[in-house]
Parts: C-alpha cells; sequence; structure tokens
C-alpha cells in the first residue's frame, strides 16, 4: 500500500492544511497526467499513466478524514483493517442502530424532510469526531508517541466510520427517493 | 472567392476533433490558434447523423440519407448513438421508432443492437456510427491534407461499454483516436479558452438523445470536473417521440408501419423547431382512408408535455451540485450545450434550476466540436497549458457473493484512477476465479450494468482461503477500464480472461475491418503496416527527443542499448514489409526504454513539487537523483566512497 503522504510530498499530518495539498496534487497532475504523454514512447505513457493514478488515489486519500488516519496509523505500523478496531462503546453502538433504522424507516416512507435532517446531524457529529480524531494524533505526537495512544486512535477512527457508513447509505436512499 | 490550401507534403498531419452526435456530427481543427468546424459532404458543417443502406450495397451519409428516412425507414438508421454499447433487449429498443432490429440468434448475438437494414444485411450500431465517422474523416482529409489523431467526443454519462463502441467505430472508420473526451468538458474547454474566465461552472448538455450535467472549476487552465451525472438516453428524440405520440393519434393510424411513424417523428421534429420563434405551429398530416387532418401545437401544450422530462434532468443537476458539495448560487455561470437548450421551456427550466441567465453564446452545436479540436492539438503538442482532470461517472464495483455490489471506486472519482481488492478462494485447490464487474449506483448487482466478467485461472492449488488474490482495477483518462490480477503469496501475475457483457470482441471489430477492404488480406496486412509504421515513427521521435532532454538518466549500457534499438527500428520502418518484424524492433526499443521512463516520471515529480517543502519530498527525491544513484540502490554500481 503506497504511502499517500510520501506520493504528494506533503508532511505526514492529520492536520494538514487541504489547500496546500490539493495545490499539490494539480501540480503533480499537470506534470503527469497522461494527456502530457501522447506523443511520448509506449513505456513513458504507461509509468505516467501509472504515477498518475497513484497521485489520485493519494489526493483521494489525504482529503478524506477516514483514510487520511487510516494511512497515519498504517506508516506508525499499527494495523488499521476495519473489523480490528476496538469494541465501540455500546452506548453509541445501540444509537447507531436506532439512528439507522430511522434512516430506513425515512426511506422507505420516502420522507425527504427526515432524511436530510438526519444528514445534518449525523454531517455534524462526523465533523465533530474529526476533530476528536486530529486532538488524539495531536496528543499522540506530542507524548509517548503513538503506539500509546494506539487504542483511542482506533477507536476514534471507528466512530468516524460509522457515521461514513450512516452518511453513504443516506446518500443513496436521497438517490432512490429524489 | 474560394480560398484553396495549398497542401505542403511535409506539413505534420493535422489532429482533428470529432463530436459523433445523436443527430449531427461535426468535425473541427484549430486553424490560427481558433477551432473551426469543416464543411462536411453536405456543404455545411452539420453533418445529420444518419445513414441509408442502399439497394445495390451502396451507403449514404448525411443530409441525402435523411431524405430517405420517410420513404425507406427500415433501410434509414438515425439516432445509432441512442443504441451504442446496448445489448438487443435494451429497454431503447423498445421505444417509439423506425428500426428494424434483427432478434439475436444467440447469447454472444444478443450483446449487440442488430440492425436489419434489407436485403439480408445486418448493421451494429457500431459499424452505422463508422460510416458517420468515415464521412467525416474524408471532409477533414480533403481540407486539411494529412490529418493527425482524432479526438472524439461521447456524453460524460456514457459507460465503459458505450465508450468502448465508440472507440471501436473510430478504429473501424480508420481513425486513430487519441482520447474520448466528454461532452461536458468539451464545451468548457471552449468557452473556459474563449472567455478566460476562472470560477464554477455547470454544463447543462441536453443533445438528441443524452443528457450530461457537470460541475467543474475552472482555473488557470485547469478543468476540475468535480462532479458529473445524466442519462444517457434522454434528448431530443423522446421530446419528438411524445408530439409523434400525438400525431399518429390524430392520423387515426391504425397499423403503425414504419413509413407512419417516421412521418409522425420528421413532423414532431419539424413542430418542435418551429415552436422555438413561433408560440403555435399547424401541421397537416395524412389522414386514415384518405384525405388531412390539421395537426395544431401549442408551446404551452408542449412545454407541458415535455415537462416529465425536464424534471429528470433537474434531479441529475440537483444530485451534481450536492456531489460536488456546492449550491446553485456559488455558480459562476452555466453553460448551454446541444440542440435540445435551444428550446425556449429548456432554457426557462435550466435558469429556474441554477437561478442564473445561462449562457449560451457559443452555438450550442458546435461548442463541443470545438472543443474536441482544442484538445486534439493540445494533446498533438504535448502542451502543459491546460489541464483536463475529469472524473468516473459511474461507480465501480464487483458482485458479492451475496448479489451485492462491492464498491471498489466510487463515481466522480477523479481519473485516471485506480483501486485494488484482495479476493481469496472458498474451496480447496480452487485454480480459477471469476469475478463480475458492474457499474452503477444500486445496491444489487442485477440492478446495476454487467461490464465484463473476468475469470482467472491458473492459481497455484492451495487450502480454501489461504490464496490471496489481489484485482487492480485501473481506469484510464477515457474512463476505460482494465483490469489485471497477483496471487499475492506467490506474487505469480494470472492470466484473465474477459468477456464483456455488451459490445463487439476485437475478433468481430478485426473482422468488420477485413470486410470492409476492397482486397481482403492484402489491404489489410498493407493497412497495419502502415498503421505501424506511423506507430513505429512516433515511438523513434519520442525517443530522440527524451534522449536529448534526459540522457543522464541512462547509464553509458543502457544508452547504447537504446540508441542501437532506435537504429534497429528506424531501419525496420524503412526496409520492414511485415508488421511481425517491425512489431519485433517496437518491442525491443520498449524494453530498452522501461526503465527509463520510471526514472523520467520521478524527475518530473520532482520538478512539479521541487523547492517547495524540501523536508517532505526528501523520500521522493531520493528516487529522482539521477541514474548513479539509482544503480547503486539496486546493487549494480557500487557506492561512492566520501
Amino acid at each position: 500500500m503506497q504511502d499517500p503522504f510520501e506520493t504528494l510530498g506533503l508532511p505526514a499530518d492529520f492536520d494538514l492544511d487541504l489547500g496546500e495539498a490539493e495545490k499539490r496534487h494539480r501540480d503533480l497532475s499537470r506534470a503527469l497526467h497522461p494527456d502530457r504523454f501522447a506523443q511520448s514512447t509506449p513505456a513513458e505513457r504507461r509509468a505516467a499513466l501509472g504515477k498518475a493514478i497513484e497521485v489520485n488515489e493519494a489526493w483521494r486519500s489525504v482529503r478524506d478524514p477516514v483514510r487520511r488516519g487510516e494511512a497515519l496509523l498504517r506508516k506508525m505500523g499499527i494495523q488499521v483493517d476495519e473489523g480490528q478496531e476496538p469494541k465501540p462503546n455500546p452506548e453509541l453502538l445501540m444509537e447507531m442502530m436506532e439512528k439507522r433504522e430511522e434512516l430506513s424507516r425515512a426511506g422507505r416512507q420516502h420522507d425527504a424532510e427526515r432524511l436530510g435532517a438526519l444528514v445534518v446531524e449525523m454531517k455534524a457529529r462526523e465533523a465533530k469526531a474529526t476533530a476528536a480524531l486530529a486532538a488524539e494524533f495531536r496528543l499522540a505526537g506530542a507524548n509517548g508517541g503513538p503506539r500509546a495512544h494506539a487504542q483511542a486512535l482506533l477507536r476514534g477512527l471507528g466512530e468516524l466510520r460509522y457515521y461514513r457508513r450512516f452518511l453513504d447509505e443516506a446518500l443513496v436512499l436521497e438517490d432512490e427517493i429524489s | 472567392m474560394v480560398l484553396l490550401d495549398i497542401f505542403d507534403p511535409k506539413a505534420p498531419p493535422k489532429p482533428i476533433g470529432i463530436d459523433l452526435g445523436t443527430t449531427n456530427s461535426i468535425v473541427a481543427h484549430v486553424r490560427d490558434e481558433r477551432p473551426v468546424a469543416l464543411t462536411t459532404c453536405d456543404g455545411t458543417a452539420l453533418l445529420p447523423s444518419v445513414v441509408y443502406y442502399g439497394d445495390h450495397g451502396n451507403v449514404v451519409v448525411g443530409a441525402s440519407a435523411k431524405a430517405y428516412a420517410t420513404l425507406r425507414p427500415e433501410q434509414t438508421l438515425a439516432s445509432v448513438k441512442r443504441f451504442m454499447g446496448r445489448g438487443a433487449d435494451d429497454p431503447e429498443t423498445a421505444r417509439l421508432g423506425t428500426h428494424r432490429f434483427k432478434p439475436p440468434a444467440n447469447a454472444d448475438d444478443a450483446k449487440v443492437v442488430r440492425f436489419d437494414v434489407g436485403g439480408a444485411r445486418v448493421v451494429t450500431p457500431v459499424e452505422a456510427s463508422a460510416e458517420i465517422l468515415k464521412s467525416l474523416r474524408q471532409s477533414a482529409v480533403d481540407q486539411l491534407g494529412a490529418i493527425g489523431g482524432a479526438v472524439v467526443t461521447v456524453p460524460a454519462y456514457f459507460d465503459d461499454a458505450q465508450r468502448q463502441a465508440t472507440k471501436d467505430a473510430g478504429r473501424l472508420a480508420g481513425l486513430e483516436v487519441l482520447r474520448l473526451l466528454n461532452e461536458p468538458t468539451a464545451a468548457a474547454l471552449a468557452y473556459g479558452l474563449d472567455k478566460k474566465q476562472n470560477g464554477l461552472f455547470a454544463v447543462y448538455d441536453l443533445g438528441g438523445g443524452t443528457f450530461d450535467i457537470t460541475i467543474l472549476w475552472l482555473e488557470d487552465g485547469v478543468f476540475q470536473v468535480k462532479s458529473t451525472g445524466g442519462d444517457s438516453a434522454l434528448g431530443g428524440d423522446d421530446m419528438d417521440r411524445l408530439v409523434a405520440e400525438e400525431m399518429l393519434s390524430a392520423m387515426g393510424a391504425a397499423a403503425r408501419t414504419p413509413e407512419l411513424i417516421g412521418l409522425a417523428l420528421d413532423a414532431a421534429r419539424k413542430a418542435k423547431h418551429g415552436l422555438t420563434d413561433a408560440p403555435e405551429v399547424a401541421v397537416e398530416l395524412p389522414k386514415r382512408g384518405g384525405g388531412a387532418v390539421e395537426y395544431r401545437l401549442a408551446r404551452a401544450h408542449f412545454d407541458a408535455l415535455i415537462q416529465p422530462l425536464l424534471e429528470r434532468t433537474g434531479r441529475a443537476c440537483r444530485r451534481a451540485l450536492r456531489d460536488a458539495g456546492v449550491e446553485a448560487p456559488a455558480l459562476d455561470g452555466v453553460i448551454l450545450v446541444g440542440g435540445s437548450t435551444r428550446v425556449p421551456r429548456v432554457r426557462g427550466y435550466v435558469r429556474e434550476i441554477f437561478g442564473k441567465e445561462p449562457l449560451g453564446d457559443i452555438d450550442p452545436d458546435l461548442v463541443v466540436a470545438y472543443g474536441a479540436a482544442v484538445q486534439a492539438q493540445l494533446l498533438a503538442d504535448a502542451s502543459d497549458e491546460v489541464l483536463l482532470l475529469d472524473v468516473l461517472p459511474l461507480s465501480l464495483g464487483v458482485e458479492t457473493m451475496g448479489g451485492g455490489v462491492d464498491k471498489v471506486l466510487p463515481r466522480n472519482t477523479t481519473i485516471p484512477a485506480g483501486a485494488r481488492s484482495t479476493f481469496t478462494t472458498y474451496a480447496d485447490n480452487q485454480t480459477g476465479f471469476e469475478i463480475h464487474v458492474v457499474q452503477g449506483e444500486r445496491e444489487l448487482a442485477r440492478d446495476c450494468r454487467s461490464l465484463a466478467r473476468f475469470t482467472l485461472k491458473g492459481i497455484p492449488p492451495m487450502p480454501a482461503g489461504v490464496a490471496r488474490l489481489e484485482i487492480s482495477f485501473n481506469v484510464d483518462e477515457n474512463n476505460l477500464l482494465a483490469v489485471e490480477a497477483k496471487e499475492l503469496t506467490t506474487g505469480i501475475r494470472q492470466e484473465i480472461q474477459v468477456k464483456p457483457s455488451y459490445g463487439l470482441t476485437d475478433e468481430q471489430v478485426e473482422a468488420m475491418l477485413l470486410d470492409a477492404l476492397d482486397h481482403g488480406e492484402e489491404d489489410f496486412e498493407a493497412r497495419r503496416l502502415a498503421d505501424a509504421k506511423v506507430e513505429a515513427s512516433r515511438m523513434l521521435l519520442a525517443t530522440r527527443k527524451a534522449l536529448a532532454a534526459d540522457a543522464d538518466l541512462l547509464s553509458a549500457d543502457e544508452r547504447a542499448r537504446v540508441e542501437a534499438a532506435a537504429a534497429e527500428l528506424e531501419r525496420a520502418i524503412s526496409a520492414a514489409d511485415r508488421v511481425a518484424a517491425l512489431q519485433m524492433r517496437i518491442d525491443v526499443l520498449d524494453d530498452a526504454t522501461h526503465d527509463w521512463a520510471g526514472r523520467r516520471m520521478n524527475r518530473a515529480i520532482q520538478s512539479a513539487i521541487g523547492g517547495k517543502s524540501v523536508e517532505a519530498v526528501g523520500a521522493t527525491v531520493e528516487h529522482a537523483r539521477g541514474v548513479e544513484a539509482h544503480l547503486v540502490e539496486h546493487g549494480a554500481l557500487p557506492a561512492k566512497e566520501g
């Protein structure tokens, strides 16, 4: 698995400047996009395509908090495969189950308003959890190194994934009932 | 006065851009830094996308073919674009129209639509499209002399099969298709370069048969598509059908013969055009049992008829805005593309959705071809002034055991894009594996569009669950998918057999090419040799340019190898009389330049991000220090002391 920070030549930091990262993605795309190599040798066309894919993939990783967190942990040598994270707290689990039931009910009833409200609520929670995870990463960097904070980081990432999955499902439902 | 261009035989071949439309097609090129449409065989810029198959094997394209549409409807193919990359059972084949379909003889046959054009002649949409492209190509050759590669546009919402079909048509027409470019992106390119304006734009593209909505950000020559959406079976044809249904009722037509349907569709189209400037039109139609009936169509009624179609475009627009993460007021402009945006109600609807007056100052029928011509020129010049960052229109996924879809790449991912998925065997000593790749947003694989089934063979025998198959999905800049597989425990690259769900096989396309040539095999070989020579010459030129720029990335030995291979290839270009001999030389040079290409790419990366945040790029720069460091790393050279 490639290291997206290295690919983009950016510091491996959860709080990275997304504007700077986007600019870097653009500069690299300008240099590597296959369109630049339409007149080049087949070997160069292949190499450019491979690199351009890597650069796009890296940008997709760093711009998304979940994937960015995963990439950082992986870089720290911490296993991040889904299903390996510590058990989430049961309260959150229960709450998410209820929310998802509410979501599928809104879908079944074609209740666009309720669906919209759920999305707004979940987006706010996602933003809050992202900020909390960012703080956790800063803490991990400041004392004891990531290992000491692995559990907390993984739990934070797990929570973020719950919200993400919820929002993905909501998106599909929104499309279906619109 | 007619100005005659004097052809300079040594002038480089000129790149062209082609808009292969549902209703009309256009070929354009860049002259004095501005795109211009070339004159087609009809003497106009627009060539009706209609093909007539005559009784004596003759084929007619354009306005003359259109003249046959009501006389010989079954021999005249219009709107074939709507059938590109679709199967024989596609819902499109059931809509009101004059096409006579040939029922498929078997499952393989059912992968493409086939038209029965009479005289025992059966034609696929790819072949009919190739006839249109051939005509445009000929016009370009007549006016420009030698032509180079072509950029051919496709609706942004076209899936993999529809794009592949378009590429096949280009190949059949003898075009070198440099690139398949999305129509809205092409339009934005034409607008953006014309106005030199930065900002966030929506492109609303309603053509004869397809609808696209694209939201893109334009900044200093970078066209970054944020989201795209649409419907590849929605357009002006559907408006015509709604009106034609009413006309057929008014005529009291009991038996809907192809002639009557053709007549109604033609009258409907004319009525629609009439309503662009008039509040009401009257059409005289033949009545059942003789005589005539007058059918009156008021604009208000027409507007009400097409409202459901507009609402479908509206849903796609709202979704595209949401996917782009923007609200309508944030847009700096809305660009109208496609002939159907001439309908006043369409303009009004677009104004309502986006809350601003849309731009239509470049002819909506020509703007896509202009953009294609610009892109063709940029590709030929290897220019870095413009960068088109397009996206995947539909999510790409793999069918899971339960019939669900495991999303591999979500829609609106910037292309070229790649993703890897790992699979394992479920039985002991299982040596084969099948994966079903689908495109679409639905939760069940059967509700998505089937792209292909990939069969992996030669997995080393192992207990169930031990073998780990890594499948790489790569989508290139044309939005075309390639799949590779590797078994991770052994590192063995797996052989993959691809069974596309729709479309023609390579063998079928080759057979059609062979068929089209007068002297069969002989001509075919000559043409393949000529094509290979063009490719070899380009490769030679590119290698020499690379040598001039980055020879320092080669060791003395490597350089000698590249130069020898280049010299051999040059000899082969003038001497070879067989494709195989030339291909061998191409392969040798390709092999000799492989590692070097990687190093040159690393150098390009270094210069793109060089000098910014030096520490962070350290690791990347390592790889691009030059050949010596590279070879030391790989143990080919002893490390320098000190």
